[in-house]
């Protein structure tokens, strides 16, 4: 797609997920679709959530519609759960007894080991060191954290809540020994849907495949664990964009319009279940929130949205991460021990990027 | 005035060369519109900063910031000239044995030979896939073998002192394929009398393959180092699929850096820089190569 945008072939209509939206945006890529947008009638903002229209606002305009959208949550094995004399996290959560502290407590009663000391079964699984930030942002914010500074210019991984959450999550793997170390979950042999991870990090979109494989167990939704500074996560979408050189503009907003309406999210999100609305009433309608396939906590799609936030994706994100990851690799990796140490010298990295003149 | 056209006509088809370079002139076309032609370009992009939208002349800004502000292009140097270290003479090493055991007259030959070329043909994606699995530090073959002679192996592609030997390790797995094929074409056009020679004036096994085969093989030899050389900057696929460049930037080769500059940060300009730079490197290598040849390549019927 990118050698079809520089070459001035792109699409009518596109989907881009939302790491590489600012960074195409900015380069002019896309139609703006402000205008369309108000003269359409149907067409309301306050329909959505926040959220979903934020992400798609470049400069204060609207660049694109969301699709794929979400918040991060908690697949669990409620069988498991069972079994190791756990309550249910879903009934802790709306008790507000979720924290952090008590989801460790599960993580490490729910770790097995056979008789040879070989770990059967894990009580959570963190993606792969690259995919851990993302994912595990609400720990960051729930410690008190952030990533990036309001205005992107430069790091704060080195606030005190940034570095507790990161010490947190290595911790976890290294000396809790709770959660499978990057080299134990490479080759998907500690996965949730076979059984042998009692949590995973991951959004509505993987509801479907879970239902079609999962039949051993019973499994469900609930809430990421609350820190002192609350139980914010992360949401995230793609964006159906049109390109800004299409002869077609009118045409292709009713594409866009048909793909991300109200009958085909009526159908996709709360009749099929694939994933979440990003209408409000769509989501708070009892169609949706009352299901007969698993996961039956609904209501936790909706509270992961309301609690949470965008990631500072700028268009940078890709440069910056991989500075960052270049570090947190140490720390996830077990080679360092200390978040703290690691973090400041991420920062370092990646101020310098954000620093640079971009192109360069 | 018609025979003189006729005679010019003659002569064009007559000049020396003519059928030749009509021959080859699809690939001299392809050459000139696909190859020359963006190399050229990138060369010009290697003077500008190019971010797909915009393109600014910023002079050699490229090329400074990558030799004085770039700690990660020298890392990559470096991480590369460790691969090509270690996985050139490595693979030459093996392949030529295996050449040398394919040349010899078994039953079956033939099924072996196309037992270690099948390899090969596998799509490098799929086999960095199924060496993921021999790498993984737990359940993965090597260390499991390791573990069954009382050695805890590292964790190959998660540590970052082992990784670059978990990249030249997997070097291997072609080792079967077109450079074996080359050494054993090598292998065959050794006339067997030299041999005979050699035998009846008494050289042993070792003596034959010191004395007789290798000064025979070294144009071979010769042909695949420089072609291993380059090969072995060129390093990407498994890199990509199988770390990323990780962990902590132990495998970021050259050209998976050069890529990411230009489709993940779009900086097509410092991309292109770093191409050519690349190029320079390996035509300098190429050039110290051939000097260093006259030394020990033997070419027969002419001087050494």
């Amino acid at each position: 797609m990118m050698l079809m945008l520089a070459s001035h072939t792109a699409p009518d209509v596109m989907r881009v997920d939302h790491y590489n939206f600012p960074s195409l945006v900015k380069k002019g890529y896309f139609y703006d679709l402000t205008k369309l947008a108000e003269n359409d009638p149907t067409f309301h903002r306050s329909d959505f959530f926040p959220q979903a229209i934020e992400e798609c606002l470049y400069k204060g305009r609207l660049f694109g519609l969301n699709v794929l959208f979400g918040g991060d949550l908690i697949y669990y094995n409620k069988s498991m759960f069972r079994s190791a004399g756990l309550d249910d996290p879903a009934e802790m959560a709306k008790k507000g007894l979720w924290t952090w502290d008590k989801f460790r407590e599960c993580a490490i009663k729910m770790t097995k080991k056979d008789s040879d000391g070989r770990v059967v079964q894990f009580g959570f699984g963190a993606p792969g060191s690259s995919a851990t930030f993302p994912v595990l942002a609400c720990a960051i914010w729930g410690m008190g954290g952030d990533m990036l500074s309001k205005d992107y210019k430069h790091a704060v991984f080195d606030s005190p809540g940034a570095i507790k959450a990161f010490q947190m999550i290595a911790d976890f793997r290294w000396k809790d020994h709770c959660s499978p170390t990057q080299a134990q979950g490479e080759n998907s042999l500690y996965t949730f849907e076979g059984g042998k991870l009692g949590m995973v990090f991951d959004f509505m979109g993987m509801s479907p495949r879970f239902r079609k494989v999962i039949h051993s167990f019973e499994w469900d939704v609930c809430p990421v664990p609350k820190g002192p500074f609350g139980n914010t996560t992360l949401c995230k979408g793609n964006q159906l964009v049109m390109y800004s050189e299409t002869a077609h503009p009118k045409e292709a907003w009713r594409l866009e319009r048909f793909i991300t309406g109200e009958a085909t999210e009526a159908e996709l999100y709360v009749r099929r279940r694939r994933c979440f609305p990003t209408r409000k009433a769509m989501a708070y309608s009892p169609e949706y929130l009352k299901s007969n396939l698993p996961p039956f906590n609904n209501w936790v799609f909706v509270d992961a949205v309301e609690h949470s936030r965008p990631l500072p994706i700028n268009d940078r994100w890709s440069e910056w991460m991989t500075a960052f990851n270049s570090e947190i690799d140490n720390l996830i990796a077990g080679r360092e021990s200390d978040a703290g140490v690691v973090l400041r010298r991420a920062k370092i990295k990646v101020d310098k990027v954000l620093a640079d003149e971009a192109g360069f | 005035m018609s025979v003189s056209t006729h005679g010019h006509r003659r002569k064009i088809t007559h000049l020396p060369g003519f059928w030749g370079f009509l021959f080859i002139s699809p690939w001299l076309f392809g050459f000139l519109f696909f190859t020359a032609g963006p190399m050229l370009t990138s060369l010009w992009l290697s003077f500008q900063k190019y971010d797909l939208v915009s393109v600014k002349y910023v002079g050699v800004e490229n090329y400074r910031r990558l030799f004085f502000e770039d700690p990660l292009f020298w890392k990559a140097l470096k991480n590369t000239i460790f691969y090509a270290i270690v996985s050139v003479p490595l693979g030459i090493i093996c392949s030529l044995s295996i050449a040398l055991l394919l040349n010899q007259n078994v039953r079956g030959q033939k099924i072996y030979r196309t037992c270690f070329y099948l390899p090969s043909l596998v799509p490098s994606v799929a086999a960095s896939l199924v060496w993921q699995w021999v790498f993984n530090a737990d359940n993965g073959v090597l260390n499991t073998m390791l573990r069954m002679i009382g050695i805890t192996g590292p964790q190959w592609l998660q540590d970052e002192r082992a990784t670059p030997w978990a990249f030249a390790i997997m070097s291997l797995w072609g080792v079967g394929g077109a450079r074996m094929v080359i050494f054993l074409a090598g292998l065959q056009g050794i006339p067997d009398s030299y041999y005979e020679a050699a035998k009846l004036d008494g050289a042993s096994a070792w003596h034959c393959f010191r004395r007789v085969t290798l000064p025979l093989l070294s144009p071979v030899m010769f042909f695949n180092l420089i072609l291993g050389v380059i090969g072995s900057f060129q390093i990407f696929t498994s890199a990509y699929v199988m770390t990323g460049g990780g962990p902590n930037h132990a495998s970021l080769y050259y050209a998976l850096y050069l890529f990411q500059n230009a489709f993940e940060y779009f900086k097509f300009g410092k991309a292109s820089a770093m191409a050519w730079v690349l190029f320079s490197i390996l035509l300098l290598l190429t050039f110290i190569q051939f000097k260093a040849s006259k030394r020990w390549v033997h070419y027969e019927g002419g001087d050494k």
